[in-house]
């Protein structure tokens, strides 16, 4: 049990500190467009060449074979081996918003590119990508989750604590928000703001926006729970005793519905990163050429690009992992909450 | 009886204010139907502005919303402007087609969800339970969009089902029994894509209210006590821990017209889904607003059941009931 | 029990529902016939279309959606057609007419003997019904606006019953262009509602295939709501092939409503639908990936006549609040400033990472597809950062130390490009636009907007500072373009609502696109156009980018598939195609 509680927090932590220190794990410049490479496959690492096995790996690389007048495919160029190299002099990043600096961790020397995930449409590292994507992403995601979560807690304590007419009320307004078109609203969001808005902009309107839409369901859920958890005869004793509302909320109330709302959370996050697909398309998502998991993925929608360019995928399965720890951390916050 | 009143007027109120809330959300998004025509260099301005004042959109917003509340409260929701014709007939020949989708959907994902929470649960730390938790992490951090769209690039690939729509072209030609069989497997894949993604967040709930109540001191008292693992379940654990589960089925009830929207579009099924989406981006109002009234009130009659089931079901609000205070 | 006898009354329902199509009536005497001398096929089968939403009206006169119209020209037919093949005019309806020497008066002759789709004679006073429905200001027609020339409608008179004479008030170049995509409407089947005042309600999707008739290859069989509608042969149609058979050879076509585009090509993928257009080069390369396995015929027209281009805002933006605009306008209106952006623009990128090599690039509004009307003497400069530096430098623009653009006046240059969120291509335009232009140290920022709100700023508001877009597509010929090019055009997209032209060159052109209009004589007509064009690209309103190529596909079964880069690209022989092989009877269900 306790190595996992270990291999877990090294994990979210090696996520965390990868994100943060994108500019440092990225090879390149995530906007950098390489136009002669675009829809390049993953660069494959080599260990072996013709004469001999090499400790340190080395790619090859890569150019467009036409066919005829056509694209075809990429192909590598034997003759010369690039190898790997750590701590290289590549494109200028700011690390943290501070310190200027122009070393990557890792990268080959050109002309040979490494592109560990492949490339976009534009020729642009898609790993590099997902490195700076996730720090607008996972940040907005976690947020918008806080901002849900604290809101619909709020609301459905009350509303579930109190019954009676504030519960109606409450609970009124509540469906109002589940049944309202959202979408009409966002056009309508979208009209008043100025044409472009900064990526720090964008990120308080994707929190507020989703938080504004996203707060109305944990609300109903938490409300049922402190229906049921209002009628306990703790409860009831505690009130007795002349304990205040507050006071009976927060102490025995909010543990009830903690692991209801952890649950949430769990389910929340990966939900509200991939959020951004449908906000872009409203034009309140990030835009280019920033990256975010979001806007990444919305071109995944596309069939064609599904099919042919697996590769893209990549911020899924980023998401995927986030996700995976972000549930096992809440799972391991819940049991520890139990037994102590 | 007397809340039964408090929720009707609950619900009165609700309709009111959410009709009234889309006219002015559709008064605030830019753009209007007649925008299209504004890119065919053929048509003249003079042209759109007869148009837009003959289906009364020149008119202030407080006149058009009472123009429509007193058609409404005769059951005329409107004119599509789109499909020049009434709206209320217009949605009902596509929210036929979505509940058929959603309530074989939402039957099997219950089916399914439940008795997989408990089992994970009970459980906890097995294969079943990893792999239940594992596969529903993933399935809900892929998009729904990319899911659908990928699953059907399978069919496609693999010639398994029909790519979309919910009947052959054919299908008049058909006995009852093969036209049942063909909606079916037209069904299949927007069912089980809907299934896929619901059940993956029931199934998360089920598992930890259930996981919640087993931890509670007076089931472990009780277990101390030496009472069956079964029996403690199915007498003394699932009904406490249905709660949340309710509040979820209440939405999965209210969904029923709404929530299909992204799967019906990319499979092509011929519900309210890709009409409404439709309608919303081409400014089609009235047929946007009866839409919305529509899952309005699925939305009000769901929750209404879910309260209804707690009360039921929890014995802690049944004590007391919801009216106590 | 009950339940049995219900079933089986479904079942023997739904049966003689799916009667089969009528076969071709025979020819009756005096029945003057169009013979396509070079058209051989078969009879019987159906083909399937996907279509990418549910058409929302089968009239004619109101339709503006197209969906909607390219099921309604299937059903539908004109007087004068355009052949999409050879961008040429022919007689159909009309079996021949002449022009007076002013150009003002043209004189029909109608096809005797022809019958609508209910078997119905047809003759001069349904055309004379179809223009008053057309010309009527009550009936609100987007047709309309073509046939009101300087104001005034044409005039149409009945000569006999067999011949219709349109005279226009003035000459009006290729008028009989025009004449294309009017649809002939039965007298006896929409006078009724025409004259109660409910025309527009007329022939709804759900209209009983009793009560609708056209002079198309197909009439109406059924519409299942939200799924499909089915076209039967149309027995009395007036056009027959080599061997003198009645058209059209398919017995059915049907069209169903897909949603997406790539819904469109995933059921042409899985062989559920027989022909596929407007396919992006994406998809296009998908389906030539997988062409070995389904031998599909996969057609490249070449580019088409779209012009996608970049637009800077000189709207007159008095009275509106958007002084930032404003300020930014300072710029666009600079010729050196536009000059330098057409240069820096990597062209041949656009052709490849957002057209897979499938289109062209464009330095002016006509593009190479339109062989007959494109100035071939337009200069084609490439991209030149330097050049559009010293352009840059010589109008009193710097760059600071960090290489940062500003004006003459220290404001550093920085704007949004307004684009559709929908439309992917004009998305990567911008991005590679954005990356371009950040080469001269101008800081842009890409604005998807969803589509209508898009519109809404660049038609009404006037509130953004430039915008990707395109137009284009309809016809060849250079009269549908006068709205965009004269000043006070319903598309003068830079400057919208001009009152008179503000500069030199937009008075010219203004004139010269007059000029083709009323000019007869083709060559002439070229010379204005071409100097138009000249006039375009040398002062740049719209910085030009480029153009995809028609692309669509088709099953291996369909015969006479022959794509056109005009619309509708792929249904425009519709009575022509047929099903080669087995004739399956259960295609789609396996």
């Amino acid at each position: 049990m306790r190595a996992k509680v270990t291999v877990l927090i090294v994990m979210l932590v090696g996520l965390h500190g990868v994100l943060l220190l994108a500019g440092f794990f990225a090879p390149y410049d995530p906007a950098a467009q390489n136009r002669e490479l675009s829809y390049a496959p993953p660069t494959r690492l080599h260990f072996k060449d013709a004469l001999e096995f090499h400790l340190r790996p080395f790619v090859y690389a890569s150019a467009v074979v036409m066919e005829g007048d056509q694209r075809g495919s990429y192909q590598e160029g034997r003759s010369r081996e690039y190898q790997v190299r750590l701590f290289v002099t590549g494109a200028s990043y700011k690390l943290l918003g501070v310190h200027e600096s122009t070393t990557h961790l890792f990268g080959v020397s050109e002309p040979a590119r490494i592109f560990l995930f492949g490339t976009d449409a534009y020729g642009r590292d898609e790993f590099s990508r997902v490195l700076f994507g996730g720090q607008i992403s996972v940040a907005a995601g976690i947020v918008a989750t806080v901002i849900t979560l604290f809101a619909g807690s709020v609301v459905g304590i009350i509303a579930g604590y109190y019954g009676g007419w504030v519960d109606e009320l409450l609970m009124g307004v509540n469906e109002l928000f589940l049944s309202l078109p959202w979408l009409y609203f966002l056009l309508g969001v979208r009209a008043f703001l100025p044409l472009h808005l900064s990526t720090l902009r964008t990120f308080f309107l994707l929190t507020g926006v989703i938080g504004l839409i996203g707060w109305a369901r944990p609300a109903r859920l938490v409300r049922g729970v402190v229906l049921s958890s209002r009628n306990r005869s703790y409860v009831l004793a505690g009130r007795g005793f002349g304990a205040t509302d507050f006071y009976l909320s927060r102490r025995h109330i909010l543990p009830e519905v903690f692991g209801l709302l952890l649950t949430q959370a769990a389910l929340l996050v990966p939900r509200y990163i991939a959020a951004e697909v449908t906000l872009s398309f409203f034009g309140l998502g990030v835009n280019e050429p920033v990256a975010s998991w979001g806007n990444m993925l919305s071109t995944l929608q596309q069939y064609s690009v599904l099919v042919s360019y697996g590769w893209l995928l990549a911020p899924a399965c980023a998401l995927v992992v986030t996700s995976v720890l972000y549930s096992s951390l809440a799972e391991l916050f819940h049991s520890r909450l139990k037994s102590s | 009886m007397n809340y039964i009143l408090r929720r009707l007027l609950r619900a009165m109120l609700l309709l009111v204010g959410v009709s009234a809330l889309c006219f002015l959300f559709t008064e605030m998004a830019p753009g209007s139907f007649f925008d299209e025509m504004r890119l065919n260099p053929q048509i003249s301005p003079e042209t759109i502005a007869a148009l837009r004042s003959s289906y009364g959109l020149d008119q202030p917003l407080a006149v058009r919303y009472a123009r429509w509340v007193n058609a409404a409260l005769r059951a005329d929701l409107g004119y599509s402007i789109a499909y020049n014709a009434p709206v209320a007939p217009l949605l009902w020949s596509r929210a036929k087609n979505t509940l058929l989708l959603t309530t074989c959907a939402l039957a099997i994902t219950w089916l399914i969800s439940v008795p997989l929470g408990v089992w994970a649960a009970s459980r906890r730390g097995g294969l079943v339970d990893r792999a239940v938790t594992l596969a529903s992490s993933f399935v809900i951090s892929v998009p729904e969009l990319v899911i659908a769209v990928g699953l059907l690039a399978l069919v496609v690939r693999w010639r398994i089902l029909p790519v979309g729509g919910m009947m052959s072209a054919d299908s008049d030609a058909l006995s009852m029994l093969a036209k049942l069989k063909d909606v079916a497997r037209h069904l299949a894949l927007p069912a089980f894509i809907l299934i896929l993604c619901e059940t993956s967040i029931i199934v998360r709930h089920v598992r930890a209210s259930v996981l919640e109540v087993l931890g509670a001191t007076y089931v472990q008292a009780a277990r101390g006590l030496g009472m069956s693992q079964s029996r403690l379940l199915f007498r003394h654990v699932l009904p406490v821990a249905a709660n949340p589960a309710i509040s979820l089925l209440g939405f999965s009830l209210a969904g029923l017209l709404s929530g299909s929207l992204i799967v019906e579009v990319v499979c092509g099924w011929p519900g309210l889904g890709p009409l409404i989406l439709e309608a919303t981006l081409s400014r089609d109002l009235y047929l946007v607003i009866g839409g919305i009234m529509f899952s309005a009130l699925f939305m009000i009659g769901g929750n209404f059941v879910a309260d209804m089931m707690l009360i039921v079901v929890d014995p802690r609000i049944r004590k007391e009931g919801v009216d106590a205070r | 029990m009950k339940l049995i006898r219900l079933a089986l009354h479904v079942c023997l329902f739904s049966g003689l529902c799916f009667a089969a199509a009528p076969a071709p009536e025979a020819a009756k005497p005096g029945e003057e016939l169009a013979r396509l001398a070079d058209v051989s096929g078969r009879y019987g089968g159906h083909l399937t279309i996907g279509q990418r939403s549910e058409p929302k009206t089968l009239n004619p006169v109101t339709a503006t959606d197209a969906v909607s119209r390219e099921v309604i020209g299937r059903l539908m037919g004109d007087l004068i057609e355009i052949n999409r093949a050879s961008q040429l005019t022919e007689p159909a309806l009309a079996k021949s007419w002449n022009i007076s020497a002013d150009g003002r008066t043209f004189t029909l002759q109608l096809r005797k003997g022809v019958r609508f789709s209910d078997g119905y004679p047809f003759d001069a006073d349904d055309v004379i019904f179809s223009f008053n429905v057309y010309m009527d200001a009550a009936v609100d027609s987007p047709q309309r606006d073509l046939l009101i020339i300087d104001g005034k409608p044409i005039a149409v008179t009945k000569l006999d019953q067999y011949t219709v004479r349109f005279v226009l008030p003035r000459p009006y170049a290729a008028a009989e262009r025009l004449f294309d995509g009017l649809a002939i409407l039965p007298k006896h089947l929409l006078e009724k509602p025409y004259h109660e005042g409910h025309f527009a309600q007329a022939w709804p999707l759900n209209v009983s295939a009793a009560e609708i008739a056209g002079l198309g290859p197909f009439r109406l069989k059924q519409y299942v709501p939200g799924q499909r509608v089915v076209l039967e042969r149309n027995p009395y149609y007036w056009k027959v092939d080599r061997e003198n058979q009645r058209l059209p050879y398919l017995d059915e076509l049907v069209f169903l409503f897909v949603g997406t585009e790539d819904a469109q090509v995933m059921r042409f993928e899985a062989g559920e639908t027989d022909i596929v257009s407007r396919l992006s080069s994406e998809n296009y390369n998908l389906l030539a990936h997988e062409q070995s396995r389904t031998g599909s015929q996969l057609a490249d027209m070449g580019p088409g006549l779209e012009y996608n281009f970049l637009l800077f805002n000189l709207n007159d933006l008095g009275g509106k609040k958007l002084d930032e605009v404003a300020v930014k306008q300072a710029w666009f209106r600079d010729l050196k400033f536009r000059q330098a952006i057409n240069v820096a623009v990597d062209r041949q990128s656009i052709v490849r990472l957002v057209y897979g090599s499938r289109g062209a690039a464009l330095w002016g509004n006509v593009g190479p597809g339109n062989k007959l009307w494109v100035n071939q003497a337009l200069p084609h400069p490439s991209q030149s950062v330097e050049t559009a530096r010293q352009l840059l430098k010589s109008a009193g623009y710097s760059w600071n130390a960090t290489g940062q653009l500003h004006d003459s006046t220290g404001r550093p240059v920085e704007f949004s490009i307004i684009t559709s969120s929908s439309n992917s291509q004009r998305m990567k335009m911008a991005t590679l636009l954005q990356d371009d232009l950040s080469r001269l140290g101008m800081q842009v920022h890409v604005v998807p907007l969803e589509f209508r709100a898009m519109i809404d700023r660049v038609f009404q508001s006037f509130d953004y500072d430039a915008a990707i877009m395109g137009l284009g597509g309809g016809d060849a010929d250079p009269n549908p373009e006068m709205n965009v090019w004269t000043f006070n055009g319903t598309s003068h997209l830079w400057h919208m609502g001009e009152t008179q032209p503000t500069t030199g060159w937009e008075r010219e052109l203004d004139q010269l696109m007059q000029q083709q209009m009323v000019t007869l004589d083709y060559a002439k007509r070229k010379q204005f156009y071409d100097r138009a064009q000249q006039l375009i690209a040398d002062n740049l309103p719209f910085i030009f980018l480029g153009t995809p190529n028609i692309l669509a596909g088709a099953n291996s079964r369909v015969g006479n598939f022959h794509p056109a880069v005009l619309d509708p690209y792929t249904l425009w022989n519709a009575d022509e195609l047929y099903v080669r092989g087995p004739l399956m009877e259960n295609a789609g269900v396996r």
